[in-house]
């Protein structure tokens, strides 16, 4: 036996716990943060109210959410928001690609195109607010360009105000993918563009032969995180520019779970409705899962 | 170099790790509850509104929390809410069982509902009840269920319709007498339009005007507060002239061409500002707001009028002035002092002064007529001496007025919206209402109405 006084040690067997000890504290703050607001909600969805503040257990609050009217309402609005993916992704890919040609500016372009994406929705919402009114800034610069015809009440007509907010949205976040697909688009080989030219191929053919499977990827990641989006970043747009309506006609659940939790007190109910969301979302997030999977396979 | 996975660790390292990590855990938990209640020791917290439609409300609050402070040795705290987070902080407050004494509420229903969520304890179990019998049985009624009291009046909203005296006049009408049947309301609106001014201004686009349409209009032909609210206990059916002749009334007020055109892409505020600005001539207006028009516009300009009458019912004579209420919460620590405090807030000096600094008026007898100084300050008194008080939106479940209300008569103002449909949205949100929230009229069949 040494001399030196025997050191007092925890063995864990092989050692294998060891680093799982050290990760321990960070791990139980993120499940803190993150997984026990989700534990909470989904909880909290099968209580349901009674008088005076007693509750008990049941299904009731899924009940309430399938046969609210506003609820069916606000899913059709959220799926309308999803038109705007195709719409971004299409728009986004060809502005990138016509930036990628690098003509004359193209990084003033880039930072014009990307401007709108940094600055805060509530400030764009209220800016299109003033912009889309009745008797605002767009009405009155068609009038004075003799397309007065065209005016509308882009936000007061309940037919055409989801797709004012549609509009705006994509104004917004188109930004966002042009930078993705740019970057991307930066690290392509220029050798297989070379020889595509070589080979005569037009414009159109790069595109679709070389660029569109380079960046299936980052399409792919876009398209998700975009689909996400407009399941669950689309409350500022919606609160500030319509409040939701007119007549309800621009209710997201978002801002169904917001009015229902915060305007009626009705935190069960709430929670119900935000289950369903994220069981939506996961759907979603499987759905990429497998894609990538796919992707991953094919490569 | 040992591999980590095969190292082992000393029992001394393992503890400082584990009491890091805890520590860490415990620190920001601890942040986040500690943001639910400031204050400490035996601070009276009172979470409030009212600076939004009474300028000076703040001032004054700050003022009668010192003043009490100094007189009971009770430090009071109180915080001015913001409009759009008023309800979400205290609920999420009341959720966490931690958050003010004092809790303000818009008024009827609208503090109700709290109370049916067990947030709020009953104001006449802390407060004698001779004492409650100083504030108006008509104020007190709103927030009276259930056998008990359980918010204080705190001041009084009048609400009515602004009118432009000089628009008036220059339209060829009585300045002094504006119009109290329909048909004349009719007429007069034909020429104001005939101004080039909005003969109404208001905004729609936030959905708040919906709430004031009703309770302007929907109760003409009701002859008390019971009729109104049994459609919402099943005892009535929410259908014919009695409830709905209001909508069919509206629709001539749109198909007219009588409110201004961008009403439904407009704020409720941005429209009262084109009454501020000269640019309508009638708008939907609180008390406190028209009494700062007359001050600034000046008493020959702003005037006051009372929804014109169609309706044959008692409360077709009624002129609204609702009051805001303030309320001890369930899980307050210190009940007697936040009762003490109310009580304090209706003392004669500190009416006055709130008065004086807010142009609030508490619904209180002990409120002394002769301190108002605004011609719409007294013409309102004399309505509230004269004729029943009643504001509709006070009685009905908010769902009504979010599924029911706001789309209908929003849905109203496109060319194709007709009253029919309108009144069967109404019908299809208190049926609906009925179906998901069956402890609410539970709740609305134990509200047995002061008398």
């Amino acid at each position: 036996m040494s001399s030196l006084k025997k050191k007092r040690t925890l063995n864990f067997g092989s050692g294998v716990i060891t680093p799982y000890l050290y990760i321990a504290p960070a791990v139980v703050l993120i499940a803190l943060v993150f997984a026990y607001p989700v534990v909470s909600v989904v909880i909290s969805s099968f209580r349901e109210p009674g008088l005076l503040g007693k509750e008990h257990f049941s299904l009731h609050n899924f009940g309430v959410v399938f046969g609210d009217q506003l609820f069916w309402v606000s899913v059709k609005n959220n799926f309308r928001l999803f038109l705007t993916v195709p719409v971004m992704t299409v728009l986004a890919l060809l502005i990138a690609a016509f930036l990628h040609e690098e003509i004359r500016g193209w990084r003033f372009y880039r930072s014009v195109v990307f401007l709108p994406y940094v600055l805060p929705v509530p400030v764009i919402g209220v800016v299109f607010s003033y912009i889309l009114q009745r008797n605002g800034v767009l009405n009155q610069v068609l009038a004075a360009i003799g397309l007065g015809q065209l005016q509308q009440d882009w936000l007061g007509n309940p037919n055409l105000a989801i797709w004012s907010i549609w509009a705006v949205i994509v104004w917004q976040q188109l930004g966002f993918g042009i930078i993705l697909f740019l970057a991307r688009l930066m690290g392509v080989d220029s050798s297989l563009y070379e020889a595509a030219m070589i080979d005569r191929a037009n414009w159109w053919q790069r595109f679709r032969h070389i660029t569109i499977p380079q960046l299936a990827s980052v399409i792919e990641f876009f398209v998700i995180v975009s689909l996400l989006n407009m399941l669950s970043w689309v409350f500022g747009y919606v609160f500030v520019m319509t409040g939701g309506g007119p007549s309800n006609s621009t209710y997201v659940t978002e801002l169904l779970i917001y009015n229902t939790a915060f305007r009626e007190g009705l935190f069960n109910v709430a929670s119900a409705i935000s289950a369903i969301v994220l069981a939506f979302a996961s759907v979603i997030l499987l759905i990429r899962w497998l894609v990538q999977r796919n992707l991953e396979d094919s490569d | 170099m040992t591999p980590i996975s095969a190292r082992s660790i000393s029992r001394r390292d393992f503890i400082r790790l584990f009491g890091i990590g805890t520590g860490a855990t415990i620190l920001s938990g601890g942040a986040l509850i500690g943001c639910g209640r400031s204050g400490s020791g035996n601070e009276l917290l009172v979470w409030y509104w009212g600076e939004q439609e009474a300028q000076g409300m703040k001032q004054f609050m700050e003022r009668a929390a010192k003043s009490y402070a100094e007189k009971n040795d009770t430090p009071v705290k109180t915080v001015l809410q913001e409009s759009d987070t008023l309800y979400t902080a205290f609920r999420t407050a009341a959720k966490s069982g931690s958050g003010p004494d004092v809790q303000f509420f818009w008024g009827g229903t609208q503090a109700l509902e709290d109370v049916w969520m067990g947030n709020v304890a009953p104001l006449s179990d802390n407060v004698p009840k001779s004492w409650l019998e100083n504030i108006p049985r008509q104020s007190r009624r709103e927030t009276f269920w259930n056998g008990k009291q359980w918010g204080l009046p705190f001041y009084q909203i009048g609400t009515a319709w602004a009118y432009n005296k000089k628009l008036f006049a220059k339209a060829g009408l009585d300045p002094e007498n504006p119009p109290e049947t329909w048909p004349d309301f009719l007429a007069a609106l034909e020429k104001l339009k005939a101004l080039d001014v909005a003969p109404i201004g208001s905004g729609f686009k936030d959905g708040y005007l919906g709430g004031w349409l009703i309770s302007y209009m929907g109760d003409q032909n009701l002859d008390s507060i019971d009729e109104a609210i049994a459609v919402f206990r099943g005892d009535a059916e929410y259908s014919g002239d009695k409830y709905t002749e209001w909508v069919f009334r509206l629709k001539e007020l749109i198909d007219g061409g009588f409110l201004n055109s961008d009403i439904l892409s407009i704020d409720l505020y941005q429209g009262q500002d084109l009454f501020a600005t000269e640019k309508a001539a009638i708008t939907n207006s609180i008390q406190p707001q028209m009494v700062n028009w007359e001050r600034s516009m000046g008493s020959d300009t702003v005037g006051v009028m009372l929804t014109p009458s169609f309706g044959s019912g008692t409360l077709a004579n009624k002129a609204s002035t609702p009051s805001q209420v303030l309320t001890i919460t369930s899980f307050a620590d210190q009940k007697e002092d936040a009762a003490s405090f109310l009580e304090y807030l209706h003392t004669p000096e500190v009416m006055k002064r709130m008065y004086e600094q807010s142009g609030a008026v508490a619904p209180d007898k002990g409120f002394q007529k002769d301190w108002l100084n605004a011609n719409i300050d007294l013409q309102f008194a004399e309505w509230a001496s004269e004729r029943p008080n009643f504001w509709y939106q006070y009685y009905y479940p908010f769902p009504f007025e979010r599924e029911g209300v706001t789309p209908a008569t929003q849905m109203l103002f496109e060319a194709n919206g007709t009253p029919q449909e309108a009144i069967g949205m109404m019908q299809g949100a208190i049926k609906d209402w009925r179906e998901q929230h069956p402890e609410q009229v539970k709740a609305y069949n134990n509200w047995h109405l002061l008398d």
